[in-house]
């Protein structure tokens, strides 16, 4: 499969009044052409940092890229000045933020808010936008698309206003879309309109979609591909089926543990992770879930533990995954979901540096 | 089922906002219920269904329209002399959505959760006060160190255990929790919902939990209330209610969750709910009616007739 983004040892940091905050801390993942991958992660577990990182929306100063390359379509967007990433962000990367009160302009008139779009990344001329606003917004199922368009963003409900925004993100046909916590701050019914929508839309266009959100619900719902992230790196990545039906990394199994099921009677005690997440101005020595994680051994307080390949899509960073480690039970709600996948290797093998 | 001790009755309560130009909101239209002792009633619904303004109207933060409350037989609104007015608002507490807009910024933790204390009474001496400070700390799972602190230096999870001891701190028989987690992270939600249980198993309490997140609703409630448009439409048992929704918004919002496991929502179908597919006639009256025993749903004369011989 064709790679569209390749994000190899990225690493951002943020200059406060405290030190300096170590956001995201080495991550490295890839995403194919029309695929969504979904990053989860508590809020400080460097998700959408990651994601802001890759359109370079993060302020510098006080942040800053200390490492890493962004391998988009064959360029360094790193590498790339302001003038440059203008001419991609919005044209070719298209994002769709949390909250659509703040991210939609009030003073303009939703059309025109797509239409500029249009005008400035495709030089489409004002009627021709104008016409293509319309449809976009047919697109995206906001009814009377003919009126809506000259309304201002007030008037739409939480709802329409992220279609809205999906239409804005979508206007230039990009071909990554980026999506952080786009259906957080809507109701459920709300909320898988939305999904549906964007899958939807992404089987016409054939976008890809890196998808960040903390709901495992929706997760499943969307992902084809699964990164979870915890203190500013990747601890788990694979596809969909292998994060929920073979998890191997703790903190994977405490998020899944920690919600209850909609089927099952049990009233028996939530599983919660206990603790909160360290404070990233002073990263823990060894592995930083350690301090959280009822199945930590000696190890994981010295050093931190290296990528292990559980088959060929599916990586983990946990020391119980060395040959030589006591073989552990995952918690119940975990082992209720587990399945033999017959594309595991038969040992997972230690990731050498330089793959 | 044994008779349960009413805590609360809730008659036909309604909440009117009027929003100028002779426009009114209806935010509650008319809900009747009771609150048994020691449950948990979970009330879940969209935004704007009216759920956050029914528990604050029962706690007497709003003056309700029409309709009353009664708590122990107490008329909530009522007009009542300052010392019954007292009395009454120390049993009902309310634990806030947002942990970082509840919790006065400029008072240490310690002030925060005496201040009821202070204004009831409930301490003779300084040393009294400050020992159920730290006690109440500890009940939440924080500790002693914390009472000099300030809301800024706790995260988000600790401050709504700081929202809890303050609410605990009057001993309470009857805590409104308007979605106490929503604002809090998946591991951290699970330990708050723990510590609620396991005060509740405790100290006797009854909790009235409002939300959205609905696989959360169910784990923790006792009995769950659907409401939409400012009416509950379905009240019944948590687990027949996700087993036999019959109210069809009920179905809808219980097909629109997406759950953990992948397979299950590849063939997801999701149901919409159309309100005008009840194709009620002029006049018609609606009520809550009893279809099985202890399940209600929102449901016309005829209705009633036809959920009935489906359901039982």
């Amino acid at each position: 499969m064709e790679k569209l983004l390749e994000v190899k040892d990225l690493e951002v940091s943020f200059q406060t009044y405290g030190g300096e905050v170590q956001a995201v801390r080495g991550v490295s993942f890839h995403l194919n052409k029309g695929e969504t991958l979904a990053i989860v992660g508590e809020s400080g577990s460097g998700k959408s940092v990651t994601s802001q990182t890759i359109m370079r929306l993060i302020p510098t100063p006080p942040g800053k890229i200390k490492n890493g390359q962004i391998i988009f379509n064959g360029e360094d967007l790193v590498k790339k000045t302001d003038k440059e990433m203008e001419q991609i962000r919005g044209k070719d990367i298209g994002m769709i933020f949390q909250d659509p009160m703040t991210s939609l302009n009030p003073t303009m008139k939703v059309g025109q808010q797509i239409m500029e779009v249009l005008m400035k990344h495709l030089k489409m001329s004002k009627s021709a936008a104008k016409e293509r606003a319309i449809e976009l917004l047919r697109l995206v199922g906001i009814p009377m698309p003919e009126k809506r368009v000259n309304q201002y963003p007030h008037e739409f409900s939480g709802g329409m206003r992220q279609r809205a925004m999906i239409a804005v993100a979508l206007a230039s046909n990009p071909k990554l879309l980026i999506a952080d916590e786009p259906t957080t701050a809507l109701d459920v019914t709300i909320q898988a309109q939305i999904l549906e929508l964007m899958k939807d839309l992404q089987k016409k266009t054939g976008t890809s979609i890196i998808f960040i959100t903390h709901d495992l619900g929706v997760v499943a719902n969307v992902a084809d591909r699964v990164a979870v992230m915890y203190a500013g790196k990747i601890v788990e990545m694979g596809t969909v089926d292998e994060i929920f039906y073979d998890p191997r990394h703790p903190y994977t199994w405490g998020l899944l543990a920690s919600m209850p099921s909609l089927d099952s009677d049990d009233k028996a005690e939530l599983a919660a992770i206990p603790g909160s997440p360290p404070d990233l101005t002073n990263p823990p020595k060894g592995d930083a879930f350690a301090p959280r994680n009822p199945y930590a051994m000696k190890i994981d307080f010295e050093l931190e533990p290296p990528m292990f390949k559980i088959s060929d899509t599916h990586y983990a960073a946990t020391w119980l995954l060395h040959p030589d480690a006591p073989k552990v039970e995952p918690p119940e709600a975990v082992k209720k979901r587990l399945r033999k996948l017959s594309s595991n290797y038969p040992q997972p093998v230690i990731v050498k540096e330089s793959e | 089922m044994a008779e349960k001790q009413k805590l609360i009755e809730i008659k036909n309560l309604k909440q009117y906002f009027n929003v100028g130009k002779g426009n009114v909101i209806k935010a509650v239209d008319g809900l009747t219920f009771d609150i048994y002792k020691g449950e948990t009633l979970g009330l879940v619904g969209e935004s704007g269904c009216g759920k956050s303004t029914t528990g604050r109207t029962i706690i007497g933060l709003y003056k309700a329209t029409e309709g009353e409350v009664l708590f122990n037989g107490v008329n909530v609104h009522a007009k009542k002399s300052a010392k019954e007015l007292k009395t009454l608002k120390r049993k009902m507490q309310m634990i806030f959505q947002d942990p970082y807009a509840s919790l006065n910024p400029r008072m240490t933790v310690a002030d925060i959760i005496a201040e009821g204390i202070d204004i009831h009474g409930l301490a003779k001496t300084k040393e009294e006060r400050m020992q159920r400070v730290y006690e109440l700390l500890e009940t939440v799972g924080l500790n002693k160190e914390h009472a000099n602190r300030y809301p800024h230096e706790f995260s988000g999870g600790q401050r709504q255990r700081i929202g809890i001891a303050r609410a605990l701190a009057v001993e309470p028989e009857f805590i409104i929790a308007d979605e106490p987690i929503s604002a809090l992270d998946v591991s951290i939600q699970a330990q708050v919902v723990n510590l609620m249980k396991k005060l509740q198993r405790e100290k006797g309490l009854t909790y009235l939990f409002i939300a959205h997140d609905l696989s959360m609703v169910k784990y923790i409630s006792d009995r769950i209330g659907v409401m939409y448009f400012g009416k509950l439409v379905e009240l019944a048992d948590a687990e027949e209610l996700y087993r036999n929704p019959i109210h069809p918004y009920t179905k809808a919002l219980l097909s629109a969750i997406p759950l953990p496991d992948p397979e299950t929502e590849r063939v997801r179908k999701r149901i919409v709910y159309d309100p005008s597919q009840h194709n009620y006639k002029e006049g018609e009256e609606l009520s809550l009616r009893e279809i099985t025993p202890g399940h209600f749903v929102l449901c016309s004369e005829a209705e009633y007739k036809q959920y009935k011989a489906m359901y039982t």
